[in-house]
C-alpha cells in the first residue's frame, strides 16, 4: 500500500524548546496507526504541522504527496482532522457548525450531514447550541466534522477526551468500521493504551521530541522477551532473589503481594527454584503477555520523583 | 468558493453579534424618538413644519451674517485700541474677514442659483449620518467587531479546524475583510436613510434627490467659478459614502491585523485603544515636539497618521462648507484625506495579510 503520511526528518524548535527532533514515519493507505507518548512529547506540534497549522523548521511532512505547509490545500482535500479541544462555534447549533464545513467542502447535502450526526449519536442535540454541549458531546461533533466529505485520511488528536465509558466504547467501534467497511486510514494519537492496542496495527512511540520505538504492535509486544506475574508470601525478599538472577528485573506488582519480573529469556524455572530454595513460598507464577502498556511505560517512563512520571516507583502519599 | 466563505463569515458575525445590531437600531430608533420630543417641544407642532426653499434660506443666512458683522462693528468702536476680542477662539479682524467671505459666498450661489450643501434634506443626512457622531460611534464598533474576526476564533480554538481545511490562509483572510466591510456597509446605508428620513421630517420635505450642489474646493478662500466643484447630489452622496466607508476600511484593516497577531482580548483592547486614545496621546506628543522644536510646524508629521485623520469628525466625509465656520475645509482637503486613508488602508490589509499567511497556530 503507498503512503498516505509520509513524515520526514521533521524538527521543530519553540524558541529554546526542541519540540521535534528528526522525526520520521510513514502511515499505508488504510492503515489505523496510532501516535502515542506521554504529554510533551511532541504529538500534537507533530498533528499540528501536519494540519498545517505549523510549518516545520527542518525536514517535511505530506500527506498525499502534498506538503502540509507549502500545498496546504491539496494535503487539506484528503483529510479530516480534529483536535485536542474540539474547535466548534459555541453559538451556532452542532448541525450548522457541520453546514459551515460542508458548504467549503463542496456539495454535501443536509442528508449527509443528518447521516453524520446520526453516526456519532448526536441526533437529539444536533440543533442544541454547542455551547450548551458537554465535552463528549463537542468530540462527537468534532468527529462527524472530520468526516464531511468522505476523507481519505482521518486524524485524530485525543478523540475520546470526555467521552464517557459508552462513548469511549463506541468510538472504538465506529473507528473500526470505518477502517474496515471504507478503508478510511486513521491516525489515532491517544493517552488511552487499551484503545490503540485494539485498534492499531502500527504505533510510534514519541518521547522527548524523538522517535522511541516505531512498528507493528506484535512485533512490538514480543521484541522484548518475558513477563512474568508472581504472588509470593514476602514481596521485599522476593525482589532481592529475583534481582540476584542475571537477566531478570524486577518490581513490586501491581496486584498485593506480587512482584512483577521481566527478562530477554525464559527464565520461569531458573525464578522459582531460586525463590523455593531462598525459602520464600510462591502461590502462583504466571507468564503474562506484555502489553503495550508496559512497552510504552519502558520506553517512555524515565526516573522521577514523581510517579506520574515513574509509575513503577513506590508511592507514599504525604 | 470565496462566496460560500463570505456567506460563512456573514452567518457567524449575525449568530454570535445580533445583539450588538439590535442594540444599534434601538439606539436610533431612541435618537429619532428624542428628536421628534424636542422638536414637538420645541416648535410646539407634531407635524412637520413648512419646508422653506434654499434660496431663502441662504438669504436669511446673508441677513443674519450682515446682523453679526454689525454687532462686529459695534463691538469694535467699543474696544477701540485698547484691549484684544475674540469670538470664536478668533480676533475682531479675522472674524470680520470670515463673516463678509460667508456673506459673498452665499451672495454669489444666490446670483448663480447654485444650492449649497445644506439645501436639501439628502445632503444635510449625509454630512450628519457619514460624519460626526453617528460615524465617530460605527467606526469604533466595526473596528471592535473586525478585531475579532481571526482573534476570537483563535480564543475559541475554532481558527485551527478553519485553517486545517482545503480554503487557502490568503481566501479566509479576504473572505473575512469582504464579509467585515459588507456588514458596515449594511449599518452605513442603514443609519443613512434612518438619517434621511429624520431630516426631512424637520426639513419638512424630503427634498429632491436629482438636482445639483456645489461644494468649495477650499473652504478659506471666496467662492468664484474656479473654487467651486458643481456635481449631482447622488454623487455627492454616493462621495460621502465612499468617504465614510474608505474610513471604515482603514479601521478594519487596522483591526484585522491586529486580529492576525493577537488573542480575542488582547485584539478589542489594542484596537479601541488606538481608536479613542491614540489621537490624544498624539496631540501630547505634538505639545512636545513643538515645545522641543519651539515650532507647531514640526510636528505636522502627526496630522499623516490615520487616527488623526479620523479623530476630529469620526469620519472623514463632512469636511465641507462654505460657511464662516467651515473656513479651510473644502473637495481640497477631502482628496487630501481620502489619499492618507488610502494609503493607510492599503498598508494595513498587505501587513495583516503577510502576518497571517506566516502566522503559526501553536494552539
Amino acid at each position: 500500500m503507498p503512503a498516505i503520511i509520509e513524515v520526514d526528518h521533521l524538527s521543530k524548535n519553540f524558541g529554546q524548546l526542541r519540540a521535534l527532533d528528526d522525526v520520521s514515519f510513514s502511515v499505508a493507505e488504510g492503515e489505523v496507526f496510532g501516535f502515542l507518548g506521554p504529554n510533551g512529547a511532541g504529538k500534537t506540534t507533530t498533528i499540528r504541522i501536519l494540519l498545517g497549522l505549523l510549518r516545520a523548521d527542518r525536514g517535511s511532512a505530506r500527506i498525499g504527496g502534498h506538503d502540509c505547509w507549502d500545498d496546504h490545500s491539496g494535503a487539506a482535500r484528503l483529510f479530516g482532522g480534529t483536535l485536542e479541544q474540539p474547535g466548534l462555534y459555541g453559538y451556532l447549533s452542532g448541525r450548522d457548525n457541520l453546514l459551515q464545513f460542508a458548504r467549503i467542502l463542496g456539495p454535501i447535502d443536509e442528508k449527509q450531514i443528518g447521516d453524520l450526526i446520526a453516526l456519532v449519536g448526536m441526533t437529539e442535540r444536533a440543533d442544541d447550541k454547542v455551547r450548551r454541549y458537554s465535552m463528549g458531546m463537542r468530540q462527537r461533533v468534532a468527529l462527524a466534522q472530520a468526516l464531511l466529505g468522505r476523507p481519505r485520511l482521518l486524524v485524530l488528536d485525543e478523540p475520546t477526551n470526555g467521552l464517557d465509558p459508552n462513548g469511549i466504547h463506541g468510538l472504538r467501534i465506529l473507528l473500526r468500521r470505518l477502517a474496515t467497511d471504507q478503508g478510511l486510514t486513521i491516525f489515532l494519537s491517544s493517552h488511552l493504551l487499551s484503545e490503540v492496542e485494539e485498534l492499531c496495527d502500527r504505533v510510534v512511540v514519541l518521547h522527548r521530541g524523538q522517535v522511541r520505538a516505531a512498528g507493528p504492535i506484535s512485533q512490538l509486544m514480543n521484541a522484548k522477551g518475558f513477563r512474568y506475574q508472581i504472588d509470593v508470601s514476602d514481596v521485599d525478599r522476593a525482589l532481592a532473589i529475583v534481582r540476584s538472577v542475571d537477566g531478570a528485573s524486577a518490581e513490586p506488582g501491581t496486584i498485593k503481594d506480587s512482584i512483577t519480573v521481566v527478562s530477554e529469556n525464559d527464565l520461569a524455572r531458573t525464578i522459582s527454584r531460586a525463590l523455593v530454595t531462598a525459602g520464600v513460598e510462591v502461590d502462583q507464577l504466571v507468564r503474562t503477555q506484555r502489553g503495550l502498556e508496559d512497552i510504552y511505560i519502558e520506553l517512555t517512563g524515565v526516573p522521577s520523583a514523581s510517579p506520574l512520571s515513574a509509575p513503577t516507583a513506590a508511592v507514599t502519599v504525604p | 468558493m470565496l462566496t460560500v466563505l463570505v456567506r460563512n463569515e456573514l452567518e457567524k458575525t449575525w449568530r454570535s453579534r445580533w445583539m450588538v445590531f439590535a442594540v444599534l437600531a434601538g439606539l436610533f430608533f431612541l435618537i429619532a424618538v428624542g428628536l421628534y420630543s424636542y422638536y414637538v417641544y420645541h416648535d410646539h407642532r407634531w407635524s412637520p413644519p413648512p419646508p422653506v426653499a434654499w434660496q431663502n434660506q441662504l438669504r436669511s443666512d446673508i441677513a443674519n451674517n450682515e446682523s453679526s458683522l454689525d454687532n462686529l462693528q459695534t463691538v469694535k468702536q467699543q474696544v477701540g485700541t485698547r484691549g484684544r476680542v475674540l469670538i470664536n477662539g478668533r480676533g475682531l479682524a479675522d472674524a470680520e474677514t470670515r463673516f463678509r467671505q460667508a456673506i459673498a459666498g452665499d451672495q454669489y450661489l444666490l446670483d448663480n442659483n447654485i444650492a449649497p450643501l445644506s439645501a436639501f434634506s439628502v445632503t444635510r443626512a449625509a454630512l450628519f449620518a457619514l460624519g460626526g457622531i453617528i460615524m465617530f460611534l460605527l467606526v469604533r464598533i466595526f473596528g471592535w467587531l473586525a478585531s475579532e474576526q481571526i482573534a476570537g476564533e483563535r480564543s475559541d480554538r475554532t481558527i485551527a479546524i478553519l485553517l486545517s481545511r482545503p480554503p487557502s490562509r490568503d481566501q479566509i483572510l479576504v473572505a473575512k475583510a469582504i464579509a467585515s466591510f459588507l456588514t458596515s456597509l449594511a449599518v452605513v446605508v442603514a443609519s443613512f436613510l434612518v438619517t434621511y428620513a429624520v431630516v426631512a421630517f424637520l426639513m419638512g420635505a424630503a427634498g429632491p434627490i436629482a438636482g445639483q450642489v456645489g461644494i468649495p474646493i477650499d473652504g478659506s478662500h471666496p467662492l468664484n467659478p474656479s473654487n467651486l466643484v458643481i456635481m449631482p447630489i447622488s454623487v455627492f452622496v454616493l462621495m460621502c459614502i465612499g468617504g465614510a466607508m474608505l474610513a471604515v476600511l482603514c479601521v478594519q484593516g487596522m483591526s484585522l491585523l491586529v486580529s492576525v497577531l493577537t488573542g480575542r482580548w488582547a485584539a478589542i483592547g489594542i484596537t479601541l485603544g488606538v481608536l479613542f486614545g491614540a489621537s490624544l496621546l498624539s496631540s501630547v506628543i505634538a505639545g512636545i515636539i513643538s515645545l522641543i522644536t519651539g515650532s507647531a510646524d514640526s510636528a505636522h508629521f502627526l496630522n499623516y497618521i490615520f487616527f488623526n485623520v479620523l479623530a476630529p469628525v469620526g469620519s472623514i466625509a463632512p469636511v465641507f462648507g462654505n460657511g464662516a465656520s467651515e473656513a479651510g475645509k473644502g473637495m481640497q482637503e477631502f482628496g487630501s484625506e481620502i489619499a492618507t486613508l488610502a494609503v493607510w488602508t492599503a498598508a494595513f490589509f498587505v501587513a495583516a495579510w503577510f502576518f497571517f499567511r506566516h502566522k503559526e497556530e501553536a494552539g
